[in-house]
């Protein structure tokens, strides 16, 4: 095979990608900025995309908060700076580790399920049905979806950020014998508000991306089952490449 | 009203005249010129014209692969030619901007091939959708309804069902309800009967003949069972290797020469 044209190829592969992904944004902030959306597929989003994800967001949240607890613990040990347990444990949870873990999860839960559910529509017709009964699909499929998972991964965030401390602080009590007091302590006295905002803003960035990504890889689903396949595989490895990259742009920026 | 000795397509393509000559004091409804469609190097379409009058109902045949669902699709507006002009209910379809077609998309009906119910739905919800999305209907108007049409398709009793319970009869009726709710003046049918036993195909016609006598709207019927959609269809369009082959009556078709369509019809006749 020719290496520039394999480039070219793939050069021409990624913008396709990310123009689609662009056009897609575009048209969801259009739809969205008329509020014309429906309400009742938005509650019903809402429900979905977030309350039947915190069990496994919590779940995500404890262990990582205990992780960064076990990592740090070592060198806390040897070096007696147990006040120094929750400002390394916290500091890693709110600003890095807890959004970008949080959002990977949901990227796998609920962006998966969006790509596969919008799909399914599109192979079997429902999304040419819905624009036959003169209904927007963006109006009533895509804008509600983008705005519950903009809303609920804010709120995911937040609560696994709450719940990663909860497994930080127990980690610390149980495995280090380091008192929770002194682990809240150090997560309180280290004015951790900042990075906490920042882990915040990135749970609505991810959301806002891996609704866009879900959303175009769901209506640009072509040949059956098997398109409905790959669209997915597509979805969840795009979302996580934007988790990163956006991650690494806030954090660029936020410091 | 279009008079038929002033109307200029009717003077371009001959072969409309006979058909036009049925029903001269209808309005049309519909008016398709040079319609071409290309996917890739295959020509699915190739300068189709056609042409539909208040109140009758056209059965569109032709072998599969000849076009029959593009044709549909870009009548409703869910696909754009690469040529030709689309005038639908006094609308130029083509010239329309989104919002425009979704407005004339709400006096069009479509009955999907593959039924197309919203599968996370009940059946009532399926019906009810588009006048719940129109508005102006409070929920007991939308309610009485959806059960007028649920009993007009013989399934008084589904309401409550989800699709997937359903059998492929059923579902197609469901579709039909679905198309009917909002009283469209125009409405498609693709392939309604694919994939179903001869008394449901029957019944199926039936009720598209009842459904068009009740409201006077217009049909596309979409078919390949001719024998069995002869009671319903006023005319008949053979679609045939992208373009129209012929455009008449049954009589008409029995009594052509060409060989296509004597070899369509009569094969059917053949089964009777």
């Amino acid at each position: 095979m020719n290496p520039i044209a394999a480039i070219g190829r793939t050069f021409l592969s990624v913008s396709d990608t990310v123009g689609g992904i662009t056009l897609t944004l575009l048209r969801i902030l259009r739809a969205a900025s008329r509020l014309r959306f429906d309400r009742d597929e938005t509650w019903l989003n809402l429900y979905k995309v977030g309350v039947k994800s915190y069990p496994i967001v919590i779940m995500t949240a404890i262990f990582t908060g205990a992780i960064m607890v076990i990592q740090s613990g070592q060198y806390v040990k040897q070096t007696g700076a147990t006040g120094l347990l929750g400002w390394g444990a916290g500091y890693a949870v709110l600003a890095e580790v807890g959004p970008v873990l949080i959002g990977l999860m949901f990227s796998g839960r609920v962006g998966a399920n969006n790509t596969a559910e919008l799909g399914t529509m599109k192979v079997t017709e429902q999304i040419d049905a819905l624009r036959a009964l003169a209904i927007d699909p963006m109006q009533h499929l895509v804008v509600p979806r983008f705005l519950a998972m903009v809303v609920m991964l804010l709120l995911l965030t937040a609560l696994g950020d709450l719940f990663a401390l909860v497994g930080g602080a127990l980690t610390s009590q149980f495995i280090l014998d380091v008192d929770w007091r002194v682990f809240f302590n150090g997560v309180f006295n280290s004015q951790l508000l900042d990075e906490y905002l920042v882990g915040l803003s990135k749970g609505v960035t991810f959301g806002a991306s891996i609704s866009v990504v879900s959303c175009f890889y769901g209506l640009g689903v072509s040949g059956g089952a098997a398109g409905v396949g790959r669209a997915v595989n597509n979805c969840v490895v795009t979302s996580a490449i934007g988790i990163f990259v956006w991650d690494y742009v806030i954090t660029y920026l936020a410091n | 009203m279009v008079n038929m000795r002033d109307d200029p397509m009717a003077q371009a393509v001959p072969w409309l005249k006979p058909a036009l000559t049925r029903m001269p004091d209808r309005p049309v409804v519909m008016r398709v010129q040079g319609l071409t469609k290309w996917f890739g190097d295959v020509c699915v379409l190739d300068r189709v014209d056609f042409e539909m009058r208040e109140g009758e109902v056209v059965g569109l045949i032709g072998p599969g692969g000849a076009g029959k669902t593009v044709f549909v699709k870009i009548c409703c507006g869910l696909m754009d030619p690469d040529a030709g002009n689309i005038e639908i209910l006094g609308e130029n379809l083509l010239e329309l901007k989104e919002k425009q077609r979704q407005r004339l998309r709400e006096r069009i009906g479509l009955v999907f091939q593959n039924y197309a119910l919203f599968d996370f739905m009940t059946v009532g919800d399926n019906v009810a959708f588009p006048m719940k999305q129109r508005g102006g209907s409070t929920p007991e108007e939308i309610e009485a309804k959806v059960q007028e049409r649920l009993s007009e398709v013989d399934l008084p009793k589904v309401r409550h069902l989800m699709p997937n319970e359903l059998s492929g009869g059923m579902k197609k009726r469901v579709g039909l309800a679905r198309a009917n709710i909002n009283d469209p003046e125009l409405i498609f049918f693709d392939d309604p009967t694919a994939g179903l036993d001869p008394v449901t195909s029957s019944k199926i016609f039936n009720l598209i003949r009842k459904t068009q006598s009740h409201r006077n709207s217009t049909c596309l019927v979409i078919s390949h069972d001719i024998d069995r959609m002869r009671p319903a269809c006023d005319r008949y369009i053979l679609l045939y290797e992208a373009r129209v082959h012929f455009a008449g009556t049954e009589a008409e078709a029995m009594a052509a020469t060409d060989p296509i369509v004597r070899e369509f019809f009569r094969k059917e006749e053949g089964l009777k």
